[in-house]
């Protein structure tokens, strides 16, 4: 029996715009990782009809959060880290999630086999995939409901 | 003079970042603010459909294209500058700083002196890391002497007055984005001092920040002060070179406005590639004692 990316989907699921303040979408990240049986790695950006628009990682937060001249600090051992790390996140607030988001997603329809999905998260190394129908965003498929669905056939 | 000669003999693989931001020239400009932003550069490679690279995307360009009015979701490749330009890893850090003074750049990717093949890139930054990181090993540092602070200096330093631009150009607050674009462009600077009614500065707009302009969708008649960044970053004409470009460096900034302790006005700006132009570390006898340095590694 053929099972759907939309089988294994989830629809709760958060989203940002991207106008959103970078310091709100920290709290999302935040409060979503308290929630029990799921560490949030990234989280979809949608515009004001439910179209995605592109994903902010967590990757992408601390991409900007690096400091620019990082390559030069080898040798600087008297500085202040902590100092630093309050200046970043000085920084942080000016930023949008559309400034610094990647635009470019990979999406699967709901109809898509759960091995194509396996595929194609192997092949471009992503761990979730937006389920869009009709240009708007239905649901979310995570890796971590994807290994436990295989699991569970594969044990039964 | 001795500090001319400080890069002598360096080649631009002790220097380059081995890290090349690319992106599709068919992708949008929105795209590449995106990535400009996120990775903190100043340019990014445009490549084609093979990856092979095919020119250059700067924040000079995409402050064009937004004083142009082109939509954000333009391709790159209609603001490209076209073909990138090319040194060798072997080449030496001063033919390099040549090539980019002759052709008014601000950076130069870099090639393997073999095969050809993009290995990395190099930029103002990326020298004077690793000036400082000479002057960082030498016993003669001011930031190595800790304790012995107090025995008299009899080092020759340099001075930040000695490297800055000197005069500056500041707008009103009030100035409109295309205004300001406008006088980036005509005195072909990175950033520009906004002050208020009292000549009093009150904050900085960079090319940066009318990146993110642009991609937000603001308006380029917009003021000058809905966008700037504050507070304006600052040191003190006589401090130390080497205090100045650690400063930036840790404040992640690539300038500091120079103030004059004595009329307690601003009197110059210091980049850091400024600091790269001058070619030295941060005292006149840094010849001497990069050679120290290298006999030891």
């Amino acid at each position: 029996m053929q099972t759907t990316a939309a089988s294994i989907m989830t629809a709760d699921f958060p989203s940002l715009r991207p106008e959103t303040p970078l310091t709100e979408a920290i709290r999302v990240f935040r409060e979503s990782s308290r929630q029990p049986g799921r560490r949030l790695f990234g989280i979809i950006v949608t515009d004001n009809d439910q179209r995605l628009v592109g994903m902010l990682s967590m990757y992408d937060i601390l991409l900007y959060v690096r400091p620019k001249h990082i390559q030069v600090w080898g040798t600087m051992e008297d500085i202040d880290v902590a100092g630093l790390i309050d200046a970043a996140g000085s920084r942080l607030k000016s930023i949008q999630v559309g400034d610094i988001m990647t635009p470019d997603v990979i999406t699967v329809g709901p109809q898509v086999d759960v091995l194509m999905v396996l595929d194609i998260m192997i092949k471009k190394h992503v761990r979730r995939l937006p389920v869009v129908e009709n240009q708007r965003i239905i649901g979310m498929v995570y890796i971590s409901d994807l290994f436990n669905h295989l699991l569970e056939r594969i044990g039964d | 003079m001795a500090q001319q000669n400080t890069l002598r003999n360096l080649s631009v693989s002790r220097a380059m970042r081995r890290q090349i931001t690319c992106l599709d020239q068919k992708k949008t400009i929105g795209h590449g603010i995106n990535i400009i932003i996120k990775y903190k550069i100043n340019a990014l490679l445009t490549v084609d459909a093979a990856q092979q690279p095919v020119g250059v995307v700067s924040k000079t360009d995409i402050m064009g294209a937004y004083y142009a009015g082109l939509p954000i979701d333009s391709p790159l490749e209609h603001i490209m500058v076209s073909p990138p330009l090319f040194c060798k890893a072997g080449d030496s850090l001063e033919t390099a700083l040549e090539q980019m003074r002759s052709n008014k750049v601000y950076r130069l990717y870099v090639a393997d002196d073999r095969s050809g093949d993009l290995i990395g890139a190099l930029a103002y930054p990326d020298i004077v890391g690793l000036l400082y990181q000479y002057c960082r090993q030498c016993e003669y540092s001011n930031l190595n002497r800790g304790s012995q602070t107090h025995k008299k200096d009899t080092i020759d330093r340099f001075k930040v007055r000695e490297i800055m631009s000197s005069g500056i150009k500041s707008l009103s607050l009030h100035e409109t984005l295309n205004g300001v674009m406008e006088a980036l462009s005509a005195y072909r600077f990175g950033a520009m001092l906004l002050t208020d009614e009292d000549e009093l500065p009150r904050g900085v707009i960079s090319k940066t920040d009318l990146a993110l302009a642009y991609k937000r969708g603001v308006s380029p008649d917009a003021t000058a002060e809905k966008i700037m960044s504050v507070p304006v970053h600052t040191c003190d004409a006589d401090s130390l070179l080497e205090d100045a470009i650690k400063k930036m460096i840790v404040e992640d900034v690539h300038r500091v406005f120079v103030a004059d302790s004595n009329t307690n006005t601003l009197t110059g700006v210091l980049s850091l590639s400024d600091a790269a132009r001058g070619r030295s570390g941060s005292c006149h006898g840094c010849v001497s004692s990069r050679i120290k340095v290298e006999d030891h590694e």
